[in-house]
């Protein structure tokens, strides 16, 4: 060892005396450990929870519902046949133009726009009759060669209205001060038009809608699964650690033999065989890590055994429960808790990958490894479907791993670098 | 030869030389420390695999009705049932999987063809060892040499923007980085074919020996299905490679650190030693040491790993042959392949702990 500055001593026992809070404060100060570091993942962590607790605040869409056209790319407005009429004629939507004759309306040759019109036409006359009135909506297509030409044929009067392609429109309409274009020409469309921010999937739902509901699937599973095996794997390290002799060499036999295996390979077996449910996935994962927690905590648990302060306790007639809850456990729980964030995440990826390879969540559950395995079906041609689910998971596991990291550099200062 | 028995020699002739050596030339407290080891192997392989038998009979449904389906009379069934030997009393099928697993036997398979389980494995495992040997050597190669790097850039920018890169890797789905990769370098680049092992057309051409495709093309001399196989293993390798290079290099950074801080590292500096070669041939020949011993434990995350990535890939290996069997409720053949992978698993540590003894010689009983 070269020279050690004359004040680390200090900062160790001190350490050792003082709180969660005051000790992730003074980190900085006293052995650079960064703060900041867990600032930032906690934030990141606190956002992701209010996602998962309430994502229908969040989510535009029901993540389940169709709501727009299929494979819609992200931003890209749908596709809307849109109604043209000139600048201050007072028409609105089509059926203002309701009148005793026959009106005349341009569409450009061979586009789906005459069709459009004539269904909406239908749809209106079919209202005005449901309302009780005689009146009809009667409609002649005029075609023309291209929209431009049929914008001119509208400045000139031929016909008293254009329907066409939103976005062409929107393209041409600039070079025709007097036409304005005031919506679609069929009033459903119009909640649809501004597009999704994230695009549609291969079943026209919403993706942004689905990742913010999917954060609830992953904390789910995250959380409960972590908690499981803790409550699992806590008290069976404490045991063999404390205990030792014949039932820990048993014990830490099965335990490795667990540990050594892979996991995800392990939950795959077990879902298969609990069948398809998110209980089940759970439990699966679970199962997997609960030797991670049981090393840690038997580790910890024999070492703290051998201390002085432990053997001076007995002999001043502590009880095994009493050694056990006033100083095993605590000096098992900052490990835990660093065990605990980093475990979050690892049962996130396993849990993503579960369902990625379409085993435990039922086929319908918005959750983000169900949608980049179903992303993987429309990769030649919808680059987002795969994109943003799997930057989801990177994320939320990202946050937790550094809260493991940072946590991990604030209570064991001696590991830092590790 | 059988192929999957290629694949035990690939790991058994090295094992044999490995315990030659222990045997013939080591000292009395190697040649104890390595029967420990084989000795503490044989109930690990014991308690695995009465796990998997375990969780696979505690089955709510029974194998034979759900992979017959509504179709299968009950005479059918009782037949099935009585041949698979699922009315015996739980303790003698329990005898008879051990019986099993200790013969490398496992029956055949419930649906499709009823072929060998051990048949489809010789063609599946050869698969997963191509993806995977590969990809451990670019992790291993990467995590060494950035690992190194950052440690002697300790606290300066390489060394933040490689530990960045540990976590960043550490925390993406693989199966997300190989479909970004299928995305950008086969959809959109078209560098290298979407998925699969080899071109349909010139696979027919290749003389299957060891299944393992690239030795085989090798030794027939078909350079064409070479360079086929080669352009289709590039991107799932490097998938696999990648994910596992994070924690090669977390674990060298933080060795040859501490080895960095050693008195003979201070040393071979006092005496004039150029930096570079104090830390590439002094330091980082130490530090390997404990890397080697990570190989061990990393094999359940490559396995794992890989059964993802066979799955994005659409590779023939082992993993999706758990998958596409569960998904047909083939049970016998999902044991099967969970009971070889704790196999494999368990003889990779131990070769692993008997090559690290060898090179430490604090590692001692």
């Amino acid at each position: 060892m070269t020279e050690a500055p004359p004040e680390v001593p200090v900062w160790r026992t001190d350490l050792e005396r003082i709180g969660l809070v005051r000790r992730i404060l003074r980190a900085r100060r006293w052995y650079r450990a960064d703060w900041w570091f867990v600032a930032i993942s906690s934030v990141l962590v606190a956002g992701f929870v209010v996602l998962a607790l309430v994502p229908g605040v969040f989510a535009p869409h029901d993540p389940r519902e169709q709501v727009g056209p299929r494979l819609l790319a992200p931003g890209e407005a749908p596709e809307l046949e849109a109604l043209v009429v000139p600048a201050g004629s007072g028409v609105n939507e089509l059926a203002d133009l309701v009148s005793e004759e026959r009106i005349k309306v341009g569409v450009v040759q061979g586009t789906p726009s005459s069709e459009a019109v004539r269904d909406a036409a239908a749809r209106v006359t079919e209202r005005l009759r449901a309302d009780g009135g005689d009146e009809r909506l009667r409609i002649r297509v005029v075609r023309h060669e291209t929209l431009d030409e049929a914008l001119r044929g509208l400045e000139a009067g031929e016909t008293v209205a254009v329907v066409g392609s939103s976005s062409e429109l929107a393209r041409v309409l600039d070079d025709h001060p007097g036409l304005v274009m005031v919506g679609p020409v069929d009033g459903e469309g119009a909640v649809a038009g501004r597009g999704f921010p994230l695009g549609t999937n291969q079943l026209g739902q919403d993706v942004l809608s689905r990742l913010i509901w999917g954060t609830r699937v992953a904390f789910l599973i995250g959380f409960a699964s972590a908690l499981l095996s803790l409550a699992a794997g806590l008290p069976l390290g404490l045991i063999a650690g404390y205990v030792g002799g014949k039932t820990d060499r048993v014990m830490s036999l099965v335990m490795d033999s667990l540990y050594a295996f892979p996991g995800l390979i392990l939950a795959i077996a077990i879902t298969a065989v609990l069948g398809p449910s998110i209980f089940n996935v759970i439990v699966a994962i679970a199962v997997v890590y609960v030797p991670t927690y049981y090393r840690i905590v038997r580790g910890q648990a024999l070492s703290v055994k051998e201390e002085l302060y432990v053997e001076a306790a007995r002999s001043l007639g502590a009880t095994n429960r009493d050694i056990l809850r006033r100083y095993v456990y605590p000096n098992v729980i900052p490990s835990v808790a660093i065990i605990f964030s980093v475990n979050v995440a690892d049962a996130i990826l396993t849990g993503a990958g579960l369902s990625f390879l379409g085993l435990g969540l039922p086929p319908d559950t918005p959750d983000w490894g169900i949608d980049l395995a179903r992303g993987q079906e429309n990769i030649q041609n919808a680059w987002w479907l795969i994109t943003f689910p799997g930057l989801a998971v990177m994320s939320v596991v990202l946050a937790f791993t550094m809260m493991g990291e940072g946590l991990m550099e604030i209570f064991n200062p001696k590991l830092r670098d590790r | 030869m059988h192929p999957l028995s290629i694949v035990f020699l690939i790991i058994g002739v090295p094992a044999a030389v490995l315990l030659l050596y222990v045997f013939v030339r080591g000292s009395g407290g190697l040649r104890r420390y390595v029967i420990t080891r084989i000795g503490l192997t044989i109930p690990m392989i014991f308690i695995l695999a009465s796990l998997v038998f375990l969780v696979l009979r505690i089955i709510p449904g029974d194998p034979v009705t759900s992979s017959l389906g509504p179709k299968g009379s009950p005479e059918l069934k009782a037949r099935l049932r009585a041949e698979l030997g699922l009315e015996d009393p739980l303790i003698v099928q329990y005898g008879r999987f051990l019986g099993d697993v200790v013969t490398l036997d496992f029956g055949r398979s419930l649906v499709g063809g009823q072929r060998r389980i051990v048949d489809e494995m010789g063609e599946r495992f050869p698969a997963t060892l191509e993806l995977v040997i590969p990809g451990t050597i670019l992790a291993l190669g990467i995590g060494l040499l950035f690992g190194t790097y950052a440690a002697a850039h300790r606290r300066r920018a390489p060394d933040y923007a490689l530990r960045m890169y540990g976590v960043v890797i550490y925390s993406m789905p693989i199966f997300w980085l190989g479909l970004l990769f299928q995305l950008v370098f086969a959809v959109k680049l078209g560098w290298f074919p979407v998925a699969g092992r080899i071109d349909a057309v010139i696979g027919t051409t290749v003389e299957r020996t060891t299944n393992m495709l690239l030795v085989d093309t090798l030794i027939s001399g078909n350079w064409a299905a070479f360079r086929s196989v080669l352009r289709h293993l590039v991107l799932p390798a490097v998938t696999l490679g990648l994910i596992l290079s994070g924690v090669f290099l977390r674990l060298t950074r933080i060795n040859v650190i501490e080895t960095l801080q050693q008195d003979y590292v201070t040393a071979a500096r006092a005496r004039g030693i150029r930096e570079r070669v104090v830390v590439y041939r002094h330091a980082l020949k130490n530090a390997m040491i404990p890397v080697i011993t990570l190989i061990g434990l990393q094999v359940a995350i490559l396995l794992a790993g890989a059964v993802l990535t066979e799955t994005v890939f659409a590779w023939p290996g082992m993993g999706r042959y758990l998958v596409e069997r569960i998904s047909v409720r083939d049970y016998t053949a999902v044991q099967s392949v969970i009971t070889m992978f704790a196999l494999f698993v368990a003889l990779i540590s131990l070769f692993v702990d008997i090559l690290y003894s060898l090179l430490d010689p604090r590692v001692r009983y």
